[in-house]
């Protein structure tokens, strides 16, 4: 075989296995930032302000997102950067401590689980404040180029915002698919 | 390759044919090698490919995206909430110093059945809120301040007994929300809101700016199908007009009025001139600024506006900066701090070095200067300050080029070092902090800032699109310093020459204003008074001022600028600024330890007395006649969610992919056939040249 075959060859084996790489780090980095988290949330839940997970962090958790039915366990962070995002599901700004609460995730990490969620499904949010559970009430897809959501702190609610369809190949779509729930105490009313 | 392509058989039978020009060739150009690895090079240049693919979705990881909206939704029940057209109105009247704003806006309600409607709408910084007017139909309620849970309640009781209502709260700084109760089925709204602004003066010219509800980019092809009654469309229809009415009273002859982003038309008048806008299809997409300057000769002087409220007069007084021509620079050691925090990550950084390293080419070869970045940790670049040699200024350049964002927004100890650093002689230091201020303890800095600083001077660069603009301010304010908002990439050489231009000339220090009498003004600390930049004092008076004197100095000498009293006045408007500046003056004495509710109540007292929107009080409108039957439902059935309850706003969309497996996939098939073709030789091709072998000993191997 040419030797600069090879050569090229090996440079091609090469970047694709970083580009794999880079792939497969994604997910376990979005794994290993939630231990992490978890030491952190810790601490809140003993009373003491929340460390940052890291020390390098820009953010810290909020809250536990739990989903029983489909065996999900979840740190909230606050600030919803792209750069949290791969970390954990973030609160939408400024939503973390009202009652109107909007959470975005990664369809294909953290809230992969969306995608088989059901009108009735449980959620339970625990945050410093106490916890809530709610149940699934309605899911939407929209489109977010021509759709705002509304944020009502008089609300208590639970929005779960994660990107649409769930098996897209590209990142950077414009749908999204949105779970709304409310709090089960409100249901019978 | 079952089927060799036309050119390829020419080709092979012409080498067929001519042996030796066939060598010849393929001594120069090698296609015999080109041939035969025809095919392995596609493979390679397929992988490659594949990776480009790979790499460019990578790069999709796109970040959150959060555009700002202003306008109007509609809360209908089971039905979406849509932004309705909008005709906006502006007029104004200023008058020397300051503006008297009204911006009326008009919408119908387009949704069947009854709905609640909410708008909001940005202020200039600084505006004071104090008047609402609401037409319904024939209906006009005129609004009236009220403690803000007071208000809210009248309005709840309104809302549910049917009648039409209204509710103007402070939602955060500078963001005003208009709530409407029980609007009937294409029922047409008017809402006017009246605020004061003060007029903005730097470097020689006045400016107003008006900030407009920006409209939404919207998508014919991909129109918004939802009806849920979680999300707005951000519709754009044919309306979103914008028209305006501008009254300018000067006694001072203009060498320049115009308009920034609008044509507009001049029409002169007695005491001044009139603007309108040139082109009546005027969208309300983007800010309305207006600036003038007076003619040169007349460099606006100190000047002094009152009004006699009865039992106080109200003062108004601009302190002129001396002219920078005057004054030769002075030396100074300068200290740059970047915040290269993960908050900063992409554009934000990005405009920060530019910023930084505009500022950088600035400095004398008399100045020292250092540079620190921080995030979760610090690092200064040179231990101790430098002569701002120009090879210095290269080194600091390139360290600034390899600058990148990652960790977490540790301020305090970058700006502690910064502080304490061991005084140079009689070098002023001055201290230039780029940050995009997302901090969550600016009580604590702020106070340490006040603390630490000694005799240097803190100026502060806010980055980005949503930085924390209060805490910029406050800190450049406690650091007597100068706050410069750089949001666009496209801002920064402009806003940096102009801070620049404000610091490198000696600011008049310890300033203090005669009044002649017992006064109660606003800021209660005076700042420094820098060049091109005056300064703006609100103050309450026992009786008419009459010789006021502004003192300090200035280089270590003593200066003074007397005022001059314009006549005519402000009117009451001046009361309405002063107990704004008093307000805010009280929010901020929270921060050095002022029981909360301390502040709380002499804010509602001051507020209620002036007539004004804070953090504590409304306005509220309650027309008296039910419009809306009580048994029909008001449209926000279905979920609990559009009680009013408190500040609504809206929000964007993060991204919320990764396109990790897409990626892995295709990054995994790129290995297998890389792989596979390494471990696997080609068949030989069936050899038709004659020249290749000797050409390509390799080949074959």
């Amino acid at each position: 075989m040419h030797l600069r075959r090879r050569v090229l060859l090996g440079v091609a084996l090469l970047l694709c296995a970083a580009a794999s790489l880079d792939a497969a780090w994604i997910p376990l980095k979005a794994q290993a930032a939630q231990l992490l988290i978890k030491r952190s949330w810790n601490v809140v839940a003993s009373g003491q302000p929340a460390p940052p997970p890291w020390p390098w962090a820009d953010t810290r958790p909020a809250a536990v997102l739990e989903a029983p039915d489909h065996g999900v366990r979840l740190f909230v962070l606050e600030g919803s950067s792209g750069r949290n995002l791969a970390f954990g599901p973030t609160f939408a700004n400024g939503t973390e401590t009202g009652e109107d609460l909007v959470i975005s995730g990664h369809r294909d990490t953290h809230f992969r689980f969306l995608q088989e969620i059901q009108n009735g499904d449980r959620i339970r949010i625990t945050r410093h404040s106490g916890v809530e559970t709610y149940e699934v009430v309605q899911t939407d897809v929209v489109d977010s180029r021509a759709a705002r959501m509304l944020i009502d702190p008089g609300a208590s609610r639970l929005s779960l915002v994660t990107c649409y369809p769930f098996d897209a190949a590209s990142a950077g779509g414009p749908l999204r698919f949105v779970v709304t729930a409310l709090p089960v105490a409100r249901q019978g009313s | 390759m079952t089927r060799p392509s036309i050119r390829d058989r020419l080709e092979s039978d012409a080498w067929n044919r001519y042996p030796e020009t066939a060598r010849r060739i393929a001594g120069l150009q090698k296609p015999a090698r080109r041939r035969n690895t025809h095919r392995s090079e596609r493979y390679i240049l397929l992988a490659y490919a594949l990776l480009v693919i790979v790499l460019i979705l990578r790069i999709e990881t796109a970040h959150a995206e959060q555009d700002p909206f202003w306008g109007i939704e509609f809360h209908s029940g089971e039905h979406s909430l849509q932004a309705v057209a909008i005709d906006t109105e502006v007029t104004a009247e200023i008058t020397g110093l300051l503006a008297r704003v009204e911006v009326t806006q008009r919408f119908r309600n387009t949704e069947s059945g009854w709905a609640e409607a909410i708008y909001r709408y940005p202020l200039p910084e600084g505006a004071a809120v104090d008047r609402m007017r609401v037409t319904v139909g024939e209906r006009v309620l005129q609004g009236e301040i009220r403690e803000k849970e007071d208000a809210r309640r009248v309005y709840t009781e309104a809302r549910d007994e049917g009648k039409v209502a209204s509710l103007v709260e402070q939602a955060r700084a500078n963001q005003f929300e208009t709530r409407l109760a029980n609007i009937a089925t294409g029922e047409e709204i008017t809402v006017s809101i009246g605020f004061l602004a003060g007029i903005d003066f730097r470097d020689g010219v006045f400016s107003l700016a008006i900030p407009m509800t920006s409209t939404p980019r919207w998508d014919p092809d991909q129109p918004f199908a939802g009806s849920q009654h979680r999300f707005i469309s951000a519709d754009t229809t044919d309306a979103y007009r914008l028209t305006l009415d501008i009254l300018l009273r000067t006694p001072l002859p203009l060498s320049s009025l115009e308009s920034r982003f609008h044509d507009i038309d001049i029409a002169t008048e007695p005491d001044g001139y009139r603007i309108f806008l040139a082109d009546p299809d005027t969208r309300t997409d983007r800010v309305f600024e207006l600036a003038w300057a007076p003619e040169l000769g007349n460099a606006p002087q100190s000047a002094l506006m009152s009004w006699d409220g009865g039992d106080a007069v109200y003062a108004l007084m601009m302190l002129a900066p001396p002219i920078p021509e005057a004054i030769a620079p002075q030396a100074r050691e300068v200290i740059f701090i970047i915040d290269t925090s993960g908050s900063m990550e992409g554009a934000p950084l990005e405009q920060a070095v530019a910023a930084l390293a505009q500022g950088l080419t600035f400095l004398e070869p008399e100045d020292r200067f250092n540079l620190v970045e921080f995030n979760s940790d610090f690092r200064p670049l040179f231990e101790e300050s430098v002569s701002a040699m120009p090879w210095r200024i290269a080194e600091a350049t390139e360290f600034l080029l390899g600058l990148e964002a990652d960790g977490g927004t540790h301020m305090a100890p970058a700006l502690d070092y910064a502080m304490t650093l061991p005084a140079r002689g009689e070098l002023l230091r001055q201290i230039v902090f780029i940050t995009d201020g997302s901090v969550g303890n600016e009580r604590e800095l702020l106070l340490e800032i006040g603390n630490k600083l000694g005799d240097s001077r803190l100026f502060t660069v806010s980055i980005g699109s949503a930085p924390n603009a209060w805490f910029m301010r406050k800190a450049a304010g406690v650091g007597r310093g100068i706050h410069t908002h750089v949001g666009r990439m496209e801002d920064v050489k402009a806003r940096i020459a102009s801070l620049w231009a404000r610091i490198e000339t000696p600011a008049v220090q310890n300033l203090d204003v005669d009044w002649g009498m017992d006064a109660e003004f606003y800021p209660e600390v005076i700042p420094d008074l820098y060049a091109g930049e005056p300064l703006w004092l609100y103050a309450r008076l026992p009786h008419e001022p009459r010789d006021v004197t502004g003192s300090g100095e200035l280089d270590g000498v003593y200066w003074e600028t007397r005022a001059r009293l314009v006549p005519g006045g402000g009117g009451e408007n001046i009361a309405s600024l002063w107990a704004r500046n008093r307000i805010e003056a009280l929010e901020d004495s929270r921060i050095f330890g002022i029981d909360a509710d301390e502040v709380r109540q002499q804010v509602v007292a001051t507020a209620l007395e002036f007539g004004l929107v804070t953090r504590y009080t409304s306005l509220v409108a309650v027309d008296r006649t039910p419009s809306r039957p009580v048994h029909e439902d008001l449209a926000q059935s279905g979920a609990p969610s559009l009680l009013p309850a408190g500040s609504n706003f809206v929000m964007g969309f993060s991204q919320t992919a990764t396109g990790w497996p897409a990626q892995l996939a295709l990054s995994l098939l790129s290995l297998f056939v890389v792989l596979a073709m390494l471990l696997h030789t080609p068949p030989k091709r069936e050899r038709r040249t004659t020249g290749s072998k000797s050409e390509n000993p390799e080949v074959g191997a």
